[in-house]
């Protein structure tokens, strides 16, 4: 189909994988702490906890917690995706690895629950020429 | 701090004014500063001024309206923090002996907010509505606590009301609003609807800072009113912390700046007579009764009910009618603080008077995140 030929790209690079594979899904990239242990998102240099230089780019799994959820009464602002032109969920999300995160969720507001598991996923946004540009969201696991 | 007083206060009402430059109303707000302490232009030894969304330069060609002394210019930005920053900046300048009359000046037209203008979202956090990260801490709060919408609508309600008190305040309703009125109004981001949040506007605002003595001379008239604490802080690291999105930061932060303050100033929050906030949504006043001390954890919604931050109540919060009401163009928020708490102070708020105020605060958060703390005090 044509949408499987055509090329994905993230809305920001740095954020997030895209696997070659259309059926994987993303990887979240963030930054380990060699010295102690803490993990971030978006990725950084510098340690925030223990201020160490000694960190490491990781790619981490997609899989979290909901720990807030709202829904927005607008489509999604630069989004041509007829999916969020109603409206989208926001959640926060507390990746099994640790960091906290700020992503659209899948879903209508009433399927929402704090405390159940999310896994991520790659979205469409928006047309760019020939590319896909893509996003991050989490939907109920 | 030592030895530092407001000596004037002028403002130009918010609202949306799309015939009117920064220049009209900072000028205007900064002359009635000036006739409010009784000096001249010529008498101002400095300058700070604080814009947001004004293009670069702004701040000295709008100093140069007054006239054109060669005295120091300064532009502050701190997010929505902008006024508080720069007013910030004006009392450590006369608290150093540096300078005996300094000029904190704040405008800004909102309008030119990304969003409203067009264009394409620069990563995944600039498409997610702001009102969002707001309405996600409400959300947390209904999970964790006894809150309901209803006491957001209480919030916006009282602010909205005592907006309609306040000749200075962006919205001012001719009918009394209710909490159903609040409810009622358009959702923007579940539970947020537009009555529970602040308008988009423009406007300035203007304090004329000085020592304590020389505010006697000028107006033996009138009380003195001082500043006797002022802290910044951004943001500590803890664990789950949120790194993206134009949210104001931890609780933590208004805690560990208010605690400086009170003990800068040698007051509790059981000491302080009414307080402004950064209510730009209305669970951020919620919040900050409790991380500002003047409720228990958990004890908000009770206090809520019982009526104790309304205008009369044991602690009135947002006289002026807060972000919500007033308004939030982002360069004079901190400072329009600053002229409704001399106006109280000086016994000047007219119908929104809190009787025997003393001792006031002034709490601002700025976006990435900053919060700003002064303590006002008469005497």
């Amino acid at each position: 189909m044509a949408a499987s030929a055509r090329n994905r790209v993230p809305i920001k690079p740095g954020f997030f994988t895209i696997p070659d594979d259309p059926n994987e899904p993303p990887k979240i990239i963030g930054t380990r702490c060699n010295d102690c242990g803490e993990h971030f998102y978006p990725r950084r240099a510098i340690c925030a906890k223990c201020m160490s230089e000694n960190t490491t780019e990781v790619q981490l799994e997609g899989h979290g917690t909901l720990y807030s959820y709202t829904f927005v009464h607008f489509p999604l602002f630069g989004s041509t995706n007829v999916e969020v032109a109603e409206g989208y969920g926001v959640g926060q999300i507390d990746l099994d690895a640790g960091p906290r995160m700020q992503m659209p969720l899948v879903g209508k507001q009433d399927e929402f629950e704090i405390g159940q598991p999310l896994v991520a996923e790659l979205a469409r946004m928006r047309e760019d020429g020939d590319n896909d540009v893509m996003i991050v969201r989490f939907r109920p696991a | 701090m030592e030895d530092v007083a407001v000596l004037g206060v002028g403002m130009y009402r918010f609202g949306m004014y799309p015939d009117l430059t920064n220049e009209d109303m900072a000028r205007i707000a900064g002359m009635q500063a000036l006739a409010d302490a009784g000096l001249a232009f010529k008498d101002v030894d400095a300058a700070y001024v604080g814009h947001i969304f004004a293009q670069v330069m702004s701040g000295v060609r709008v100093m140069k309206e007054f006239g054109l002394t060669g005295l120091p210019v300064q532009r502050i930005e701190n997010a929505s923090a902008t006024g508080s920053a720069t007013f910030r900046e004006a009392c450590l300048a006369v608290a150093s002996g540096r300078h005996d009359v300094v000029m904190a000046l704040g405008f800004d037209k909102m309008t030119a907010i990304a969003g409203l203008s067009g264009g394409s979202p620069d990563g995944m956090e600039d498409a997610i509505l702001p009102a969002a990260f707001f309405a996600l801490w409400a959300t947390r709060r209904m999970h964790e606590r006894s809150m309901t919408v209803e006491h957001l609508a209480k919030i916006a309600a009282k602010n909205l009301n005592n907006g309609a008190l306040n000749p200075m305040s962006q919205r001012q309703p001719t009918e009394k609003i209710t909490v159903e009125k609040v409810l009622g109004a358009r959702m923007i981001s579940w539970p947020l609807t537009t009555r529970m949040s602040c308008p988009i506007g423009d406007g300035a605002a203007c304090a004329i800072v000085g020592r304590a003595d020389l505010a006697k001379k000028l107006r033996p008239d009138r009380p003195v009113v001082r500043v006797i604490a002022s802290d910044l802080q951004s943001e500590k690291y803890a664990p789950g912390h949120l790194f993206q999105g134009p949210v104001v930061g931890p609780g933590q932060m208004t805690v560990d700046t208010s605690k400086k303050c009170y003990e800068e100033a040698g007051v509790g929050p059981e000491d302080i007579d009414l307080v402004q906030v950064h209510d730009a949504f209305a669970i951020e006043e919620l919040e900050y009764y409790e991380l500002l001390g003047m409720c228990k954890p958990g004890e908000a919604e009770a206090c809520i009910d019982r009526g104790d931050f309304e205008l009369g109540g044991r602690v009135p919060f947002s006289t002026d009618g807060g972000l919500i009401a007033r308004g939030h163009p982002g360069g004079p928020t901190g400072l329009a603080q600053i002229w409704e708490t001399t106006l109280q102070l000086r016994g000047e708020a007219g119908k929104r008077q809190v009787e025997g105020a003393r001792t006031g605060l002034c709490h601002m958060m700025g976006g990435g995140s900053v919060c700003a703390v002064h303590i006002l005090q008469r005497g």
